[in-house]
């Protein structure tokens, strides 16, 4: 691959036109200022984008992008990759843990009991200890009445006040 | 591309070492790093004109890579040049550049210099033994400039900085990110190329 051996002399003699090339007179005289006005101005901050800031930090996300960016056909293969082996895992959990799967006897006896939607907005039969069981927050705690005065709750007790010299 | 530069400031003297440089320029010292730009702004223009071929997009780029690079100091380790560091980021931007305006590209030249016409190279070059007897500089720039954009960006940037530039092979590889190997292929390949394209006007 040596350049003798495949005569790029004159090419090179061309390639030497592009030195001759300058920017208008006057040009560089100016660049730094300008370069240092815009940096004063606050655009250092923002001038960094995402993408810039990988280029820059991490050389192999950088090489990896671009490599994504040259070939989508690569990043298809990835990402697809990356599914199946992601379903291939979900499926393996569900496999690897039967216990938690729902067996044909939860299913029969959830079917029998109403829904915590039903049982909040039907009227429900009070406990023995006189709270009425239900998954609503609000009632649960709620006391039922009984026909005979206060209700039995263990959580609530009558408190007695007997004035002093009686 | 000789030009005039600006009067060199009294805090910085205009032979400080360019580590100093950078140290105080890492810590917001906004004259040292004019001294930096100062330094590198010819070349790091001019490797951005050759790769886009066009003057107002080389400014554009020139400028934001040395606000990147001032953005971007404290990231930099010291591995590396400063210079090589800083190609690297230039390259990368005008590559992105290129990449976003893909087969868009709109040719603004700049003028060729004085001496030009009496390089003897180029007088051979147009000589009678010439095949297109007939061009003159400015179309030669002109079919150049245009055989250059036909090179992927990977094999324009190896030529534009190896042929034009002067640059190292070994510094290229630094600066692109590869090794020596596949810094002198893309050089053999490129050039093949651009043989191919202006055959018209190199001697055979």
């Amino acid at each position: 691959m040596s350049d003798t051996n495949n005569n790029f002399e004159d090419l090179k003699r061309l390639l030497k036109l592009k030195r001759h090339e300058i920017p208008p007179p006057g040009y560089f005289t100016h660049f730094s200022g300008d370069v240092v006005a815009r940096i004063r101005a606050g655009e250092a901050g923002g001038a960094q984008n995402i993408l810039e800031r990988i280029q820059s930090d991490s050389p192999f996300m950088a090489a990896l992008l671009q490599l994504f960016g040259a070939r989508p056909g690569v990043f298809g293969a990835v990402a697809t990759g990356l599914c199946l082996l992601l379903l291939v895992g979900v499926l393996f959990m569900d496999r690897s843990e039967p216990g938690s799967a729902p067996t044909p006897e939860l299913f029969a006896q959830s079917a029998a009991e109403p829904s915590p939607i039903l049982a909040a907005s039907t009227p429900l039969e009070p406990a023995d200890n006189g709270i009425t069981v239900s998954t609503n927050p609000v009632s649960s705690l709620q006391p039922a009445n009984t026909l005979f005065g206060s209700p039995q709750n263990p959580l609530f007790q009558s408190a007695g006040f007997t004035p002093a010299g009686q | 591309m000789p030009e005039p530069a600006t009067a060199p400031d009294a805090n910085v003297p205009a032979g400080m070492m360019e580590g100093d440089l950078v140290r105080r320029a890492r810590r917001g010292d906004l004259t040292a790093y004019d001294e930096l730009v100062k330094r590198y702004q010819e070349r790091i223009y001019a490797t951005i004109y050759h790769m886009t071929a066009n003057h107002e997009d080389a400014n554009d780029l020139a400028q934001e890579s040395f606000i990147k690079a001032f953005s971007a100091l404290k990231s930099f380790k010291g591995g590396s040049s400063f210079y090589t560091w800083l190609y690297r980021i230039a390259i990368n931007k005008t590559i992105n550049f290129l990449k976003q305006r893909r087969n868009k590209h709109h040719i603004s030249l700049d003028d060729l210099d004085f001496n030009a016409e009496h390089d003897p190279d180029l007088v051979a070059l147009i000589s009678e033994k010439t095949p297109q007897r007939d061009i003159n500089l400015s179309e030669l720039q002109e079919k150049l400039n245009e055989a250059l954009l036909r090179l992927s960006e990977p094999h324009r940037t190896v030529v534009v900085l190896h042929d034009v530039q002067g640059v190292s092979h070994e510094e290229i590889a630094e600066i692109v990110g590869c090794n020596i190997g596949t810094v002198r292929s893309r050089l053999f390949y490129a050039r093949q190329q651009l043989q191919g394209f202006l055959a018209d006007y190199i001697k055979a």
